[in-house]
């Protein structure tokens, strides 16, 4: 029987929009109206309908691979959580094994994360969310990428609004892209500069700000007098916004880049408004890292140690603890994208994968799990860092979640001494 | 069956102070003496020992987006605090900003049975009530934030009937599951968004032109008639302002004689006296909360060391993020709701400003007579973390202990303030009064806060030491619901509480121009706003205990 369903939240990218319209016809899902590409995509997966358990790379019984898991997990000197979708169910549960067996818990996309946490840590922020950027914003700079490369639906939300709460006939805001290029679709002010140079720019900006001057005509191939007009029309914002998305700042030190960016829009706030808006989300990053933090106390890239949760960001990052043999187990869980695979390692390796993940060769266990949002009702993080969607369950696939997995693995774990 | 048996019994609900008797409990619940040939109980020898029902902590900031914010841009307030893991409590770490294992397990051990996050907001409600789902053992509940959400002021601007507004603010305690309302900075927050950088009470907010003051009267009003028990809950304008204490004594006015709670005042009653312009605005606001049988405060006192300030009022934040040490801090604009900032902060004793801040909370807690109407908060983590409970108790309750202290203080702020002159040192029973007594009867806790027959069986047992900040500290014995949790500061068992709420009714009509709304402007929709029961269970919270509204319309 086929049935419409209204208002459904989307888990496979950080804006989690909640207004897409879902077509289910038994266990076949499909997007019918505000979709994207991805949602389209993703929604329409159609695993397996059978609980799939391999060992080994052998079919085998559920309770088999969880015991194997508890195993391997037991018996590791380090092992290593390496979370690549999740929603907060699934955090809890990762960091409850973690805490008992002493692992480190990381995201694959921490690189990114961390760069923004990082800035957190040294200078904080000033930021704003997607209902004020809808609602406020009269200028909009997207700092080293596009947005909706990795955003599908971010202007389509935020910006081309023809009427907001406090303008009914409101233009759209000015939109200038600071780095690459526009999509063609988008109507928007190019400022060229080479990403991994606008440390550079935002600290020509904060100079300029500063009423310094410059003994350079260009900084990072802009013409200072471009940049003197760029913080012009910056401060002459009401209340302006800056889009960056810590991904597209791939370099050596990137955070650096990013920080002297949230430098500048505090220094900002001093005569006028100015917020910056962090792009992140997708494959529930920001959701790990909220549950580790208010749980431990401390963000990703924690070990839990004999004393308590340790947080080391360069010694505990899985590119290092992997790439030093350090590590000797990994439980890979990715429950929001089928096309996801864990880092071939030697080391034993536990997947929890979202069903419909082809059986991977080299795992030692593999279980097949639920996706949040279709399969189980749960939550995520948007990009904002506030705002933690209620994910639905939108269609009935006797599929186990990551979280009830994780939570048998542990209760086959040998007993605890106090 | 429990028998405590023997100690000094303090519950000043019912007139009792100090008299001794047994307390039996039975299935999670205080009972009457049992008959004599009743089979054997289960029995605590509390001989010499003082009893209490478990402690209310009203304004404590322990979940939600701002919170996580400070722990994740402190891992300095984390290095050296690390709990381990035991077999029955998980590992954690956090001084000022604790993780939320760490703070049920400390609140617990502290003889803390109920802790309430003053500043859930509704976009972000989920959140706070995961992170209170994750703080184990104490009940918990929330106080939704508006006063600065573009719906409530848009309604206030269009003279809206004040049917609507109540209906408005009903939905949304339903909405958010919260057991009460909070203002922050009545429409502050809101003009900061504005790009305005102070909002006093009579003051037009920019855009909607309705001031402050409307504000109050119209959240007083809808709380009053809904017949929700706790009043409004106000962090007034102008925080840390000096002169504010006028401010402050106009926001009192402003619930024209309806019951109000002003939340951590000391922020709030400075003067503008001597030569650094910065004086004790105590007397005045003690004076004024005597005078005013409607109005009850917490003090949200300052204690020196390192914390970290975490509060839905941007624009105080803004202004203070200079004086953030370490040098770093955080301001948020949040869905056209609310805000937030965080700003980490270090209180110093030989620092004029903190000095005085810290006399300033000590003279409102010994001048307001009445205990009923003042409550212990530092207002976690604000003034300083919850852990130095037991020492600000000793302060109130020691006064030798408190003039050794005074004696530290920059000399210039002992000099300033009225502290040294003040004999009055507080009773167990008054502690008991402000700590338990008195927060469940202000937030409609009808089974809690006492330990008559039928009351939920919290009870907290404690040596009765000189020494009153080891003897606040470390609890004999801590039963919550009838379960030993705590035992000389260790936890022995492992609870998940309950999360206290509340239901008035309203008309459902308001809904429609709500969902055109949300749907229209927001990036929400209307539909996924609501918190539902079973959500909250998936959220950790054990059960919801809704209490009652007397409505009065």
């Amino acid at each position: 029987m086929s049935q419409l369903l209204g208002n459904v939240s989307c888990p496979f990218c950080g804006l989690l929009c909640d207004d897409l319209q879902l077509r289910v016809d038994d266990e076949a899902v499909s997007v019918e109206a505000n979709g994207c590409e991805r949602s389209r995509a993703q929604f329409s997966v159609r695993p397996p309908t059978a609980p799939a358990c391999w060992v080994d790379g052998a079919q085998a019984p559920l309770e088999e691979g969880v015991a194997r898991a508890a195993s391997i997990l037991a018996s590791a000197r380090l092992p290593l959580l390496l979370i690549a979708g999740t929603d907060v169910a699934g955090m809890r549960s990762v960091l409850e094994l973690a805490d008992r067996i002493g692992a480190v818990v990381d995201h694959a996309a921490s690189d990114s994360l961390m760069r923004n946490v990082q800035v957190l840590q040294n200078t904080g922020w000033v930021t704003t969310t997607l209902s004020e950027v809808r609602n406020r914003a009269d200028l909009v700079v997207l700092a080293g990428g596009d947005a909706v490369s990795r955003f599908p639906r971010l202007f389509e939300r935020c910006v081309d609004n023809t009427s907001t709460l406090f303008d009914a006939t409101r233009q759209s805001p000015e939109l200038i892209f600071l780095g690459r290029q526009p999509p063609t679709h988008v109507a928007g002010r190019h400022i060229p500069v080479d990403v991994s140079r606008l440390s550079s720019l935002f600290a020509a900006l904060r100079a300029l700000r500063g009423g310094a001057r410059l003994d350079a005509d260009k900084v990072a191939d802009v013409a200072v007098s471009d940049l003197s007009a760029l913080l012009a029309r910056m401060q002459q914002a009401r209340y302006g916004v800056i889009v960056w998305s810590a991904a597209d700042f791939a370099f050596p030190h990137a955070e650096l880049a990013i920080q002297s960016l949230c430098e500048l829009v505090q220094e900002l706030n001093s005569t006028t408004r100015f917020c910056g808006l962090p792009l992140g989300g997708t494959d529930g990053d920001i959701t790990a890292h909220q549950v580790m933090t208010w749980q431990a106390g401390v963000p990703l890239r924690t070990r839990f140690t004999r004393t308590g949760p340790e947080y080391d960001p360069h010694r505990y990052s899985t590119q290092r603890l992997l790439g030093d043999a350090e590590a000797d187990a990994l439980l890979y869980i990715a429950a929001l994208d089928t096309t996801h695979r864990p880092p071939a390692v030697r080391i034993p390796t536990i997947v929890l994968g979202r069903a419909g993940m082809a059986p991977l060769q080299h795992s030692a266990v593999q279980i097949a799990v639920a996706t949040p949002g279709i399969d189980q009702a749960g939550h995520l993080y948007r990009t904002d860092n506030v705002v933690a969607v209620r994910l639905r369950k939108v269609v009935a696939r006797q599929l186990p979640g990551a979280h009830e997995i994780l939570s048998r693995i542990v209760g086959c774990l040998p007993q605890e001494r106090n | 069956m429990i028998r405590i048996k023997g100690g000094k019994i303090y519950d000043p609900a019912h007139g009792v102070d100090g008299e001794i008797r047994d307390v039996y409990v039975q299935d999670g619940r205080i009972v009457a003496a049992p008959a004599p040939d009743a089979p054997a109980a289960i029995e605590y020898d509390c001989s010499g020992m003082a009893i209490m029902a478990g402690a209310i902590d009203l304004h404590t900031h322990i979940g939600g987006g701002k919170v996580n914010i400070a722990r994740a841009m402190l891992p300095e307030d984390h290095r050296y605090t690390r709990r381990a893991r035991t077999a029955l409590s998980r590992s954690g770490s956090g001084h000022a900003a604790p993780s939320t294992f760490a703070a049920g397990y400390r609140y617990a051990e502290m003889g803390y049975t109920a802790c309430f996050e003053p500043a859930m907001l509704p976009s972000n409600a989920r959140q706070a009530h995961m992170e209170m789902g994750d703080t184990p053992i104490v009940d918990k509940g929330a106080y939704a934030l508006l006063g600065n959400d573009d719906f409530l002021l848009r309604l206030l601007a269009g003279k809206a009937d004040p049917a609507i507004v109540r209906d408005y603010v009903a939905w949304t305690l339903r909405a958010t599951q919260a057991l009460g309302i909070k203002v922050v900075n009545p429409g502050g927050i809101s003009a900061f968004k504005f790009n305005a950088r102070k909002l006093d009470v009579d003051e037009t907010a920019p855009y909607y032109g309705v001031t402050p003051r409307s504000i109050l009267a119209a959240l007083t009003q809808a709380l009053h008639e809904l017949g929700v028990p706790h009043p409004l809950h106000v962090h007034a304008s102008n925080l840390g302002v000096p002169g504010n204490v006028d401010s402050t004594l106009a926001t009192m006015d402003a619930a024209e004689g309806r019951p109000i709670h002003l939340t951590h005042i000391q922020f709030h009653s400075y003067g503008t006296e001597g030569d650094r312009k910065f004086s004790s605005g105590a007397a005045r606001i003690a004076e004024a909360i005597n005078a005013r049988r409607n109005v009850t405060a917490d003090v949200g006192q300052v204690l020196f060391g390192q914390t970290v300030t975490a509060s839905g009022d941007s624009m105080a934040q803004y202004r203070n993020s200079r004086h953030a040490h370490p040098n770093k801090w955080v301001c948020m604009d949040i869905e056209c709701d609310a805000g937030c900032g965080v700003v980490p902060f270090r209180y110093r004793d030989q620092n004029f400003v903190n000095a005085l801040q810290w006399a300033i909370g000590l003279e409102i807690f010994l001048l307001v007579d009445d205990p009923w109407r003042v409550f212990l908060t530092t207002d976690h983590p604000n003034g300083a973390p919850f852990t130095g409970y037991p020492h600000l108790v000793r302060l109130l309750m020691d006064r030798t202990f408190r003039d050794e202290r005074l004696a530290q203080i920059h000399p210039d702020a002992a000099a300033a303030s009225t502290l040294g002159s003040i004999r009055r040192e507080y009773s167990l029973y008054e502690i008991a009064i402000m700590t338990r007594a008195a927060p469940a009867r202000i937030l409609g806790l009808r089974d809690r806060g006492h330990l008559a027959p039928g009351a939920a069986a919290d009870i907290v047992v404690y040596s009765d030491r000189p020494d009153r900040e080891a003897m606040f500290a470390r609890p004999e014995y801590v039963f919550k619901d009838g379960r030993l949790v705590a035992q000389r500061g260790q936890i022995v068992a492992v609870t998940r509480g309950a999360t206290h709420t509340v239901k008035p009714e309203f008309d459902r009509s308001i809904e429609r121009p709500l969902r055109d709304y949300f749907d229209r402007y927001h990036t929400v929709a209307f539909d996924n706003v609501p918190i539902d029961a079973g959500e909250m269970v998936e959220c950790g919270s054990r059960e919801i205990l809704v209490q009652p509204c007397a409505g009065r319309t």
